[in-house]
């Protein structure tokens, strides 16, 4: 113990020395903070990362400090969380809304003491609040209208939706059962909310294939759950060529499973693999929470930032799915857009990570909060 | 919920009866005031942070002071939560500008709320049926309701009414939720002082007794859901001020904070001691553990085990002192020691008992003519509470055929409802062995996500893996089990607070673990059990036939099944006649556990990996399967074979509403009909 004495002394120095320069600087980054609901889903978590990844950034982390929260499933203490947030000096508060409308009161407190408050993913509809967010109708409508063309207008459907009662939910499914009203040949055959979860997916499938069998289904169309959806097909004896089209999320085991038959990928195992899936898919972008970090270094910097921001609605389809060896920025920029199984472990992982805004956050970004390194 | 009931009898205290019977109340006052004072000193004070406290927590507040009366009253309202919901839609969309719809509005939030009551209480106290079987029927048909009336977020608030609820009572003084809270309190002060207040009280205490004593015992519980409804409703009128907005979602994430709130204020679940006060103490509390969280930054992955914490340390401080559980064990044990020592021991005593005379036996011939007790006659109670069950889900089965001409003839279709109700009859013997000792397990959820998360990590899709990588899941199931266990049993914590603080815990436990990205996933060995095929079904289906036979086996007829039933019949007695209380809820507990770890592993199979959150589905669904299987939530009654039929119940049915068109809220709304009419014959 005596000889462990001075070197601990003298880290505990060193620790003070280095970190008194960092303490002063960090009076003058601005405090901002991640206002975030339910982390318990895979989404918010890989959303939470790339934020922090984004944090973590040169360019980021020289001038704000981030501060992260988690409020819960409860409205009322992410108000109180906000309030509290306005209470501790923040300059800016991003925020993930619990309710696009049981926010506006605090919000509104909230820039008229001039802070900047920036949903993303989901909207606040309180006009001074900024938004980052996809266009979900759209989602609901390109989704839709893939599936009824590729069943040629006819067919029985199966619909999937996300959580009942949420404003994303209403928008994709109204904007889809817009696009099947048009083809009166397809028809709904069976609905259930499958609440933005895989597993979800498969149980509410697997009750509706209690009662339905697979050969009266032509198609699906789901907010989440293709890759369930086409294992299940596989287990019921349905082989790769005949799996029915499916349009739905972005996960990257669905886009492993759109790719060529024989593609070669590393770690691929039982449906997690290539065949040729019929698939069309699109995403609520998992880097929306980063960008609006960046926003938010442009407002405080003085720059305009608009008040809604629409985020690009990543599209893939069979002939656009292509894999990404690394999945570094740079790899993804050039257009690919599906990571190695053996990489990302979770086919449920959403692989819509790539912006041209967002050059800081790559694959590691999202799987480890760490920044992409420059060169 | 009954687990505290087999404390000694209390000595006198020397501070006096009033802060002995006020004990709960004031320790979580003091708790509050110490968070409150770390929060102000670390923030500073100022009338904008005075406001923003009190209008905070004044919707949960408000809600849990609605929740105590029927908690008192011995009952359980998992409706609340919706009821704040449908309120806060009925504002969002019909309130005009005026000052008369203001109003008028404002009284119909409570009229609302006040008419859920009544149909809840007119179930609960008329029909004797059991409280959380009604509540949570009701729970269903007013979140169906509100899906109705507005299916997504939107709606206005009037500026008046929300200056009304939230703005100043005297500008730069008295913000007025906290006067909205002072009325609240006041109402409850004046109920409690009535004929009714002291019903309430006798009622949750001994119903039999408060009966034999004259007390209107069917009035004051349909007074209790009444009034409790009302302020639901009045919940729903400051939420819908605090948000301007409506969201059918708004209330459902409360409830749990509700019952959180209740049983930190010192409210003892079963019924008879607590009040209204702590309750409202404990909401605040809750509330202000955000603002803790913030100013400590605690990390956003841990947030969830801080607040878990927080929660067990603030009930602790009840249960300290020469009368908590720990100290008396201890005492126990210590004792025990010295009579070993001193081999004074009941057992060393070697006292022969002469034997006592019986009776000759009565000849043969005499019995005869009085016909034996057939097995219909003995089994009459358990049948009665077991059938309603088995009713409802032949007249499900029967429905399905008729709509879909292919149910019980379709081999298909028993195997896909037995694979779906696997998971329920896993967890129906876990949580129906902590109902009936009077308790209830909330960790449910993330010890699922948790042992589903780290046994897919280390299978990774390895057969042999799985061998050892299976067991040791179980095993963790278990051992963190049995730290609820320990956690009730040693610290006196109720089954609800520490339960849901573990719940809190292993969540931040698997994402910590996970970082966020669970990786890895099932051998194919495990796919194949849940999903395979094995002579002409699931393989899981032979498992699930296996489980149920070793369930009803465990709880009907084993020494540990008869010390469950024992302890919830009534601890104090169980522990007279020689039963380990302590050790019986640590198994139980465990077994629970247990039971979580396994449908964590088979969902991983199932799924073909495990994801965050997927247990988040099975919380309620495993104490209705439970609870409609004809199980006394207050403890001591029921069968296996009983919640069994309340799985393959509810699954036949949620599987029968899947398979048609119906919009989610009708579905949601038939589902709550269903449950209600199948119990409807299940009085006591």
């Amino acid at each position: 113990m005596m000889f462990q004495l001075p070197s601990i002394r003298r880290a505990a120095l060193f620790t003070a020395l280095t970190m008194l320069p960092v303490a002063a600087h960090a009076q003058e980054k601005a405090k901002v903070f991640l206002s975030m609901s339910y982390i318990g889903n895979d989404w918010q978590a890989e959303a939470t990362n790339m934020i922090k990844a984004m944090a973590a950034s040169p360019a980021i982390a020289a001038k704000i400090a981030l501060q992260v929260q988690v409020a819960g499933p409860s409205a009322q203490r992410q108000i109180q969380q906000i309030n509290a947030m306005v209470q501790e000096g923040a300059k800016a508060i991003i925020v993930y809304p619990i309710s696009p409308t049981a926010l506006n009161r605090v919000v509104k407190n909230a820039c008229s003491r001039g802070v900047m408050v920036i949903a993303y993913d989901a909207q606040i509809t309180e006009p001074c609040a900024y938004d980052v967010h996809i266009d979900q109708e759209a989602a609901g409508r390109a989704g839709g209208e893939w599936l009824a063309n590729k069943l040629g207008g006819k067919g029985n459907i199966v619909v999937i939706t996300g959580v009942p009662g949420t404003s994303v939910d209403t928008k994709r499914t109204e904007a889809a059962k817009a696009v099947f009203t048009r083809h009166p040949g397809i028809k709904i055959v069976a609905e259930a909310p499958g609440m933005w979860s895989q597993a979800v997916a498969r149980t509410e499938l697997s009750k509706i294939l209690a009662t339905q069998s697979w050969d009266k289904i032509d198609g699906l169309w789901m907010q989440v759950g293709c890759f369930t959806a086409d294992e299940m097909q596989l287990e019921a004896g349905i082989p790769e060529e005949k799996l029915k089209p499916c349009a739905g999320e972005g996960s990257n085991g669905g886009r492993i499973q759109m790719l060529p038959k024989g593609t070669p990928v590393d770690g691929a195992n039982g449906a997690y693999r290539p065949m040729g899936a019929p698939r069309f898919s699109y995403a609520s972008v998992p880097y929306s929470g980063a960008y609006a970090l960046k926003l938010v270094l442009d407002k405080l910097g003085g720059k305009d930032v608009p008040h809604d921001t629409v985020l690009p609605l990543p599209q893939v389809t069979n002939a656009t799915v292509k894999l990404c060896k690394t999945g570094t920025w740079k790899e993804m920029s050039e257009g690919c857009n599906v990571f190695e199984p053996s990489a990302v472990t979770n086919p449920g992982w959403f692989a819509s990570i790539y912006s041209a805004q967002t050059p800081e956050v790559g694959l590691n970004a999202a799987l480890k909060a760490e920044p992409e390194k420059l060169d | 919920m009954t687990t505290m009931a087999y404390a000694p009898a209390r000595r006198r205290s020397r501070s006096g009866p009033f802060l002995v019977r006020h004990r709960g109340a004031l320790v979580a006052l003091t708790v509050f005031l110490v968070l409150l004072a770390v929060v102000l000193g670390l923030s500073g004070f100022s009338y904008f942070q005075f406001g923003f406290i009190a209008s905070g927590g004044a919707s949960l507040a408000l809600a849990a002071i609605g929740q105590t009366f029927v908690i008192l009253s011995g009952g359980f309202d998992l409706s609340a939560g919706a009821v704040i919901s449908l309120v806060n839609v009925v504002l969002g969309s019909g309130m005009g500008s005026g000052a008369g719809s203001q109003i008028a509005f404002g009284l119909l939030a409570i009229v609302i709320g006040a008419a859920v009551g009544a149909f809840n209480g007119f179930f609960v106290a008329f029909v004797r049926m059991q409280p959380i079987v009604v509540t949570l029927s009701t729970m269903f048909i007013v979140q169906g309701t509100t899906l109705l009336i507005s299916d997504k977020p939107g709606g206005t608030i009037a500026p008046g009414f929300v200056g009304f609820f939230t703005g100043d009572a005297i500008p730069s003084v008295l913000p007025a939720p906290v006067l909205v809270i002072a009325a609240a309190a006041a109402v409850w002060l004046a109920v409690k002082a009535t004929r009714f207040g002291v019903g309430l009280y006798a009622v949750g205490s001994d119903t039999d007794a408060a009966f034999a004593s004259g007390v209107r015992v069917t009035w004051v519980t349909f007074r209790a859901y009444v009034l409790a409804g009302a302020f639901y409703g009045l919940s729903g009128a400051f939420v819908s001020a605090q948000t301007g907005s409506s969201d059918p979602l708004v209330g459902g994430s409360m409830l749990l904070q509700i019952f959180a709130a209740v049983a930190l204020g010192g409210t003892v679940f079963g019924g008879g001691r607590g009040g209204a006060i702590g309750s409202i103490i404990g909401a605040y509390t809750l509330m202000i553990a955000v603002n803790i969280l913030l100013a400590l930054n605690v990390p956003a992955f841990y947030s969830s085990v801080a607040e878990g914490v927080l929660l067990i340390l603030a009930v602790l401080g009840g249960s300290t002192g020469r009368r908590a559980p720990l100290a008396q064990y201890l005492r126990l044990g210590a004792l025990r020691l010295k009579a070993r020592r001193e081999n004074s021991l009941a057992s060393a005593h070697r006292v022969s008992f002469a034997s006592p005379v019986l009776p000759p036996r009565a000849p043969a011939e005499a019995t005869a003519d009085r016909q034996a007790p057939g097995w219909l006659t003995r089994n009459r109670a358990n049948l009665r509470y077991t059938l309603p069950a088995y009713a409802g889900l032949a007249v499900v089965l029967v429905v399905t055929q008729v709509l879909k001409g292919h149910a019980l003839t379709d081999p298909a279709f028993v195997n896909s409802l037995l694979v779906l109700a696997s998971f329920l009859t896993v967890l129906a013997l876990g949580q129906g062995a902590v109902i009936l000792t009077g308790g209830l397990d909330l960790s449910l959820p993330w010890m699922i996500s948790l042992v589903g998360i780290v046994v897919a990590g280390f299978v990774s899709g390895s057969d042999p893996a799985a061998l050892w990588a299976l067991p040791l899941g179980l095993l963790l199931g278990a051992a963190l089990g049995a730290v609820n266990g320990l956690g009730i049993v040693l610290l006196g914590l109720p089954p609800i607070v520490m339960t849901l603080a573990m719940n809190g815990i292993l969540q931040g436990a698997a994402l910590v673990y996970s970082g966020g990205t669970p990786s890895g996933f099932a051998s194919p060995g495990m796919r194949r059990v849940m999903t395979g095929h094995l002579l002409g079904a699931t393989p899981v289906v032979w498992g699930l036939i296996g489980f149920v036979l070793a369930a009803s086996l465990l709880l009907g007829g084993t020494i540990f099944g008869r010390r469950v039933y024992a302890v919830g019949n009534s601890p104090l007695a169980a522990r007279f006649s020689g039963v380990g209380v302590g050790g019986t809820l640590i198994g139980v507990y465990a077994l629970s556990g247990f039971c979580s770890a396994l449908v964590g592993i088979m969902l991983a199979s199932f799924n073909g990996q495990a994801s965050l959150g997927m247990g988040d589905e099975y919380l309620l669904p495993s104490i209705a399967a439970v609870v409609v299987g004809g199980s006394l939530i207050t403890g001591g009654r029921g069968r296996y074979p009983g919640m069994f039929g309340g799985v393959l119940l509810l699954t036949a049915l949620s599987t029968l509403l899947a398979g048609t068109m119906l919009p989610h809220a009708v579905r949601d709304i038939i589902f709550g009909l269903v449950v209600l009419g199948a119990v409807l014959v299940l009085r006591d």
